[in-house]
């Protein structure tokens, strides 16, 4: 089937497209102009901005500790609207099929979970294919597994450590690797109650810094596309922009991603010890162009956080609202399930500033990704006020205006005048990650790559205009009129296959049985196991 | 092979699933019962979500008194491997299920490697009048407290751990308490059938007690391990765990009034499907409540209007089933396959018959 979207406002970075035109899609792909011109079907997109199907790189949308935090949290997301007759269970609040559908009214088509379990890797993407219509992605957290721990330790080959790495993201199906906090989950099982990147895992005798540094030398020789993703240490404290801006000069010309970065973007300033500290994170990114950095905005209002760094999730137990927690000590990360309301106060202001800051003081859209760390600093669907927050300054400012004078005193906020172009939003949201994320196939318009596409009709009110998509297309199939779903799909989960090492799986067979009492095989399954057709996808290495 | 009975006579699964769907399209208030494997579940809550049914576990006591732990209170908990590979200190609090005693006879055979200390101590809180003896002729250490129940036994050993005066002291005590206080990872180990709600709560009381210090933590070894199982892909699907209904077009979690054997003793339902690979029978028939079986059995459920043969998952079909001793949804490769339909198949062919606007979502 050939469909024609016409008279567009297309705005594709990646191909130098921009400015009115049409688009063609046959079946599933976007192709160049067919010489016939006559298409079975036509959209009429004149008024209405035509971009690629956006990808979220960091949004915890399945697997056990967001599955956990659902079961903890039963009165936060009640259901109430009628059965939807076209997308069963998609009313269910937070249920997976709500997921999918809310991403993809927002013109989302490929949304990555950052934090599988190995161990649970089948539980998530049991979860992930329930997500309907987008496709979905994970990382696999290593760093503060015994096996790793052990041969850093003992000094195993560099080459025996990809092994390893390659394994790992090849039986869980991940598309990359994710370290958190790393090593600290190890210590805390120890009784150790805060680390940072030079402090010593007990039992071990490696440091945090080490284990960051083995695995983005482990990811970058395997050519896994996307760099290690760095959850870095001490997380959400006063002063945590030291521990960001050693994280950062320790890339050392390798790419590395950190994650979240605003929950790092924390001066000592002031009364309280507690200030933003972004626009001099944001001048060490610019600076080194070997980083990129996901922000992890922070929207006011009640979430939970769901964090796989386990020992921050423990310390923060207290601040807990509803009070009630989960902290789950895992057989390599495990996690923490903390529900949190931000409030517009002092200390709220000072983590919305430094987002935003972040946002707006990192120069290069290619190495700055739209996030809101989901549904950590906020759920996802606050999406379409910030991006309406980083397009019109007045929005912003008129929030700030609203908030703590004492908190936005030690940021550069209203300082800046900064709008994003749609543009710019197109290579942040599309073109930036699909290229960090080693997907060739999407984030642009040109001919050959998936027609997963988003039509927004044009509006003074951004918020409006993004947050309902007119059209949206995923692999061709119109799947969002005018803001509403019109029907399921199933995406695929997209991976990494690296060839497994013979040795490694042996060493890995004699260590599950001797140290677990159980059989590798508990932990590996079939494609099968997921029933549904096709659900992954292959994706490349470098070679 | 006959895999579908009408009352009590043989008939073509077709048939069979035509006549289920049409007596669950005319019922007023269905509930369903079901133990089987995460896609036998998924199955289920497509059809309940389509007809607009109740549904819970054929262990639901026990489920619920787990799931209420983490819905009301949530708690510290920790992953089976890392009890065998770090625990010196296993707590059983109450009386040990026979289904988790394969793997407490495993912990007191082997020691913990990620520890320095290289040898567990078991005690053995409250658990009736009977004490515990362990795989290898080891005994656990009984700490009961008089006539107080597991509840009351907690909290007199969360209170002498405070160092707080109680009437009736713990047995054992000392030997408790010592072994705390040198223990690098101490462990209870907890089962909704023998726990109620106020002992699990007392219980994580006390780790957040011992946390603020050392370290400590929990291990939930399920009522039913594809119960369990069940309960996460409920969650997942719905937002919330069994014992949700769909009777007003979305889902609502209620343990009260979706306990769906409460719902049938008091006449609520007036359609029963019974799904369960295992060895359970669905309770008499009560009153007017139309019964549909899915069972492993080779002829019909006596008072049932339709039964349906199906395979063990894992057994007779691959399977997915959460496993107490991984902690975790694994794969399980049929070791017996057979033709027999597995309950998922059979679930998804009903709800094709019931009409509706959409495909289902699994
Ligand atoms: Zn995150």
């Amino acid at each position: 089937m050939l469909t024609r979207i016409k008279s567009g406002e297309i705005v594709d970075p990646v191909n130098g497209r921009l400015g009115k035109g049409d688009l063609w899609i046959r079946d599933g792909e976007i192709v160049e102009t067919p010489r016939s011109g006559r298409a079975d079907r036509t959209f009429d997109a004149s008024g209405c901005v035509v971009m690629a199907g956006a990808i979220d790189i960091h949004s915890h949308i399945g697997g056990g500790n967001v599955n956990t935090a659902r079961l903890l949290l039963p009165e936060e997301h009640k259901a109430h609207q009628a059965r939807p007759a076209a997308t069963p269970l998609s009313n269910a609040g937070w249920s997976t099929f709500e997921t999918g559908c809310l991403y993809a009214k927002m013109g989302f088509t490929t949304v990555v979970e950052p934090a599988m379990s190995p161990n649970a890797a089948l539980h998530t993407h049991l979860e992930l294919a329930d997500i309907p219509i987008i496709d979905k992605a994970t990382l696999a957290i290593l760093g503060n597994d015994d096996f790793l721990l052990s041969m850093i330790r003992d000094n195993a080959s560099p080459r025996m450590i990809e092994d390893y790495v390659a394994w790992t993201v090849a039986s869980t199906r991940a598309l990359g690797v994710k370290v958190i906090n790393a090593g600290a989950a190890a210590a805390f099982k120890e009784n150790v109650r805060t680390f940072s990147l030079d402090d010593v895992v007990p039992s071990y005798g490696v440091s945090s810094r080490k284990i960051v540094k083995t695995l983005q030398a482990a990811v970058d020789r395997l050519g896994i596309p996307h760099p290690l993703h760095v959850h870095c240490n001490n997380l959400g404290a006063p002063g945590s922009a030291d521990t960001a801006a050693a994280t950062i000069a320790a890339a050392e010309g390798v790419p590395l991603h950190l994650a979240h970065l605003q929950f790092y973007g924390y001066g000592t300033e002031g009364k309280r010890k507690f200030s933003s500290a972004a626009a001099r994170l944001a001048e060490l990114v610019n600076a080194s162009p070997e980083v990129t950095i996901d922000i992890g905005q922070v929207m006011f209002g009640q979430t939970v956080t769901i964090s796989s760094d386990v020992m921050r999730q423990f310390s923060a137990r207290g601040t807990a609202h509803p009070k009630k927690f989960v902290i789950h000590d895992g057989d390599g990360n495990g996690g923490g399930i903390v529900p949190y309301r931000y409030r517009p106060d002092y200390y709220g202001t000072v983590q919305w500033a430094a987002g935003l800051e972040l946002f707006l003081l990192i120069t290069d859209p290619w190495r700055v990704f739209f996030t809101t760390d989901h549904p950590n600093g906020a759920p996802f669907t606050v999406y379409p006020k910030l991006f309406e927050f980083l397009m019109n300054r007045d929005a912003r400012n008129e929030v700030a205006s609203t908030l703590s004078k004492s908190a936005l005193a030690h940021s550069t906020l209203a300082s800046i005048d900064r709008e994003y172009t749609m543009e710019e939003i197109a290579i942040m949201t599309r073109a930036a990650p699909a290229k960090l994320l080693g997907l060739a196939d999407r984030g642009h318009l040109g001919a050959g790559a998936v027609a997963d596409v988003s039509v927004y009709r044009k509006g003074k009110d951004i918020a409006k205009m993004l947050g309902r998509a007119a059209l949206v297309f995923k692999n061709g199939d119109l799947v969002v009129k005018d803001g509403e779903i019109t029907h399921y799909r199933w995406g695929r989960a997209l991976r990494l296959n690296p060839p497994p090492d013979r040795a490694i799986v042996k060493r890995l067979r004699d260590y599950h049985e001797h140290r677990y009492g159980l059989s590798l095989d508990r932990f590996t399954f079939p494609d099968s196991a997921i029933q549904r057709d096709e659900p992954f996808r292959e994706v490349p290495c470098r070679a | 092979m006959t895999v579908a009975w009408i009352g009590n006579r043989e008939t073509l699964l077709e048939r069979a699933v035509r006549h289920a769907a049409a007596l669950l399209h005319a019922s007023r208030c269905p509930v369903f019962t079901f133990d089987t494997d995460i896609h036998g579940t998924r199955a289920a809550i497509a059809l309940a979500e389509r007809v607009g049914a109740s549904y819970d576990h054929a262990d639901g006591a026990g489920l619920a008194r787990e799931t209420a732990l983490l819905t009301d209170k949530g708690g510290m908990f920790v992953a089976p491997g890392e009890v065998r590979r770090r625990a010196d200190l296993i707590a059983i609090v109450g009386e040990l299920p026979e289904a988790h005693r394969e793997f407490v006879a495993e912990l007191a055979e082997t020691v913990p490697d990620l520890i320095a200390i290289n040898a567990r101590q078991f005690f053995l809180v409250g658990g009736g009048g009977r004490g515990l003896t362990l795989g290898n002729g080891r005994k656990a250490t009984r700490l009961s407290c008089g006539k107080a129940g597991l509840g009351g036994t907690i909290a007199a050993l969360r209170a002498q751990c405070a160092g707080r005066q109680v009437s009736t002291p713990v047995s054992n005590f000392s030997r408790f308490q010592a072994a705390l206080a040198t223990a690098r990872f101490p462990v209870f180990l907890f089962f909704g059938q023998s726990a109620d709600g106020l002992a699990l709560e007392m219980l994580q009381g006390l780790l957040a007690d011992i946390n603020r210090k050392s370290r400590a933590s929990a291990l939930h070894l399920p009522a039913s391990e594809g119960g369990w199982g069940s309960t996460l892909a409920s969650t997942w699907m719905t937002g919330f765990p069994l014992r949700t209904s769909f009777a007003r077009g979305f889902p609502e979690f209620d343990p009260w009034r979706f306990d769906v054997a409460r719902q049938l003793a008091a006449g609520e339902a007036d359609f029963h499907l019974w799904i369960s690979d295992g060895v359970k029978k669905p309770s008499a028939n009560s009153g007017d409540t139309k019964v549909v079986v899915l069972a492993k059995t080779s002829q019909p459920v006596a008072g049932a209007e339709v039964t349906f043969a199906i395979g063990k998952a894992g057994v007779d079909h691959d399977a997915v089933v959460y496993s107490a001793r991984t902690g975790t949804l694994n794969s399980v490769t049929a070791d017996a396959a057979s033709e027999l339909p597995s309950a998922a198949s059979i679930l998804r062919s009903i709800a094709e018959h019931i009409p509706a606007g959409a495909e289902l979502p699994c």
